[in-house]
């Protein structure tokens, strides 16, 4: 059985995805002894900055079907451009380009048989993950998450909709190559491809995709539109912060963050993590770490 | 600014800090406390080392555990298994005592944050 994590980076204009999916892939080899694959629309940009050591497989996103190499390439959807405010801390924001319509097509290329998928904003600060390879479900997912922040109102994680389904984080998913999860993601592509009609059918109120809303739907589907057992929990607990947050150093391994400060806009309270892996939303603080790191 | 005010308030932005430094080293600690082992995920807690204490004085050498996800596991060395979570246990706790009592002993946010 071939394991190993597969990450998605495409980068738009102000953000460099393939920088942090490079990171992490140094990251995944400290922690977790596991080869990583990068599946991208900037492979010119990847080998330019010689970034391909680091990575077992680059996959390309090709754009016309004769282009495409079945189980080496994913051809691109019709993006659905989505537009998304990125923060980087309370008081600063850019509206980007959200190029997420990639995701649905992993199971058809990933290199192996056992895939961890995890997005390029998470550090990896400890082994935890290898336990998913040690287990014998095939499809892990995270439900439950902590925010740092500890005030800010967890619902839109909780449940897709003040009406809807269970949320459930694609941020990291474990997949084996089975034929319940091939069924599985042939769903999610198919909401990807309807997603005007399901986003009305699951009562999001966002005309924003999400594929963490994909998958909730993909779930609930698959567990006959009832909370069921085709997914089970990923190790622990997703920890995160969001983009209002700011990462501003990481110390001896614990990450230090300005955290977004209860009723007082623009202020942060200092807060020092532990040695447990997190998903940092805010990928301008993120990219600031990574150089200074690199810098070092 | 009243100086009553500031002082008040500098020590209001300490009290956030070290609540917030107390809720991670909590989840840190719950974190920490779980015990993989053949696919499943066990919660060390006080009720599960009881448990297999008991079993043990009851001279079962192995038994059938159901781990945090429901999921049921034949633990067939239930000595080694103990003294796993025990050790688990144990180290995990006093990490949290070291940690918690630094915590509580600092002064000020920069010594709090390791600044």
């Amino acid at each position: 059985m071939t394991k190993g994590v597969v990450v998605v980076a495409r980068n738009n204009k102000s953000l460099d995805y393939i920088k942090q999916a490079t990171f992490l892939a140094d990251k995944v080899k400290q922690h977790l002894d596991l080869p990583t694959s990068v599946i991208t629309d900037s492979t010119e940009y990847l080998y330019s900055k010689k970034y391909d050591s680091k990575f077992d497989n680059i996959i390309p996103i090709v754009w016309k079907s004769e282009d495409m190499i079945d189980g080496e390439t994913l051809l691109s959807k019709s993006e659905l451009h989505n537009n998304r405010r990125y923060h980087d801390g309370t008081v600063s924001s850019k509206e980007l380009q959200f190029k997420n319509g990639a995701r649905t097509g992993v199971y058809d290329v990933t290199p192996y048989d056992e895939t961890l998928l995890i997005d390029t904003d998470v550090l990896i600060m400890n082994d935890i993950y290898k336990y998913c390879f040690e287990q014998s479900h095939n499809f892990l997912i995270y439900d439950k998450s902590y925010d740092l922040a500890g005030f800010r109102n967890p619902n839109e994680f909780q449940y897709i909709s003040d009406t809807g389904v269970k949320f459930y984080w694609a941020t990291i998913v474990f997949f084996r190559k089975a034929e319940e999860n091939k069924i599985f993601f042939d769903l999610l592509n198919h909401i990807q491809d309807n997603w005007y009609h399901y986003r009305t059918i699951f009562q999001i109120p966002t005309v924003l995709y999400r594929n963490d809303h994909a998958f909730s739907i993909a779930i609930h589907i698959m567990n006959g539109y009832q909370s069921g057992n085709f997914s089970m929990p990923m190790p622990g607990k997703l920890f995160y912060t969001t983009d209002k947050d700011i990462l501003w150093q990481v110390k001896n391994d614990k990450p230090f963050f300005l955290l977004e400060k209860q009723d007082y806009f623009g202020e942060y309270t200092a807060a020092l993590w532990n040695n447990h892996n997190i998903h940092v939303m805010n990928k301008f603080s993120l990219e600031r770490y990574i150089d200074e790191v690199w810098n070092e | 600014m009243d100086e009553r005010l500031e002082k008040a308030l500098d020590f209001s932005n300490f009290m956030v800090t070290l609540n917030n430094q107390k809720r991670f080293l909590q989840e840190s600690y719950e974190q920490d406390i779980i015990h993989y082992t053949n696919g499943c995920q066990f919660t060390v807690n006080k009720e599960l080392i009881c448990f297999c204490k008991i079993m043990l004085l009851q001279e079962q050498d192995s038994i059938v555990l159901i781990d945090d996800n429901s999921r049921p596991l034949e633990i067939e060395n239930l000595e080694e298994f103990y003294n796993t979570i025990m050790s688990k246990y144990f180290e995990a706790s006093n990490t949290y005592l070291v940690e918690y009592t630094k915590l509580t002993k600092t002064r000020n946010i920069e010594k709090m944050v390791e600044l």
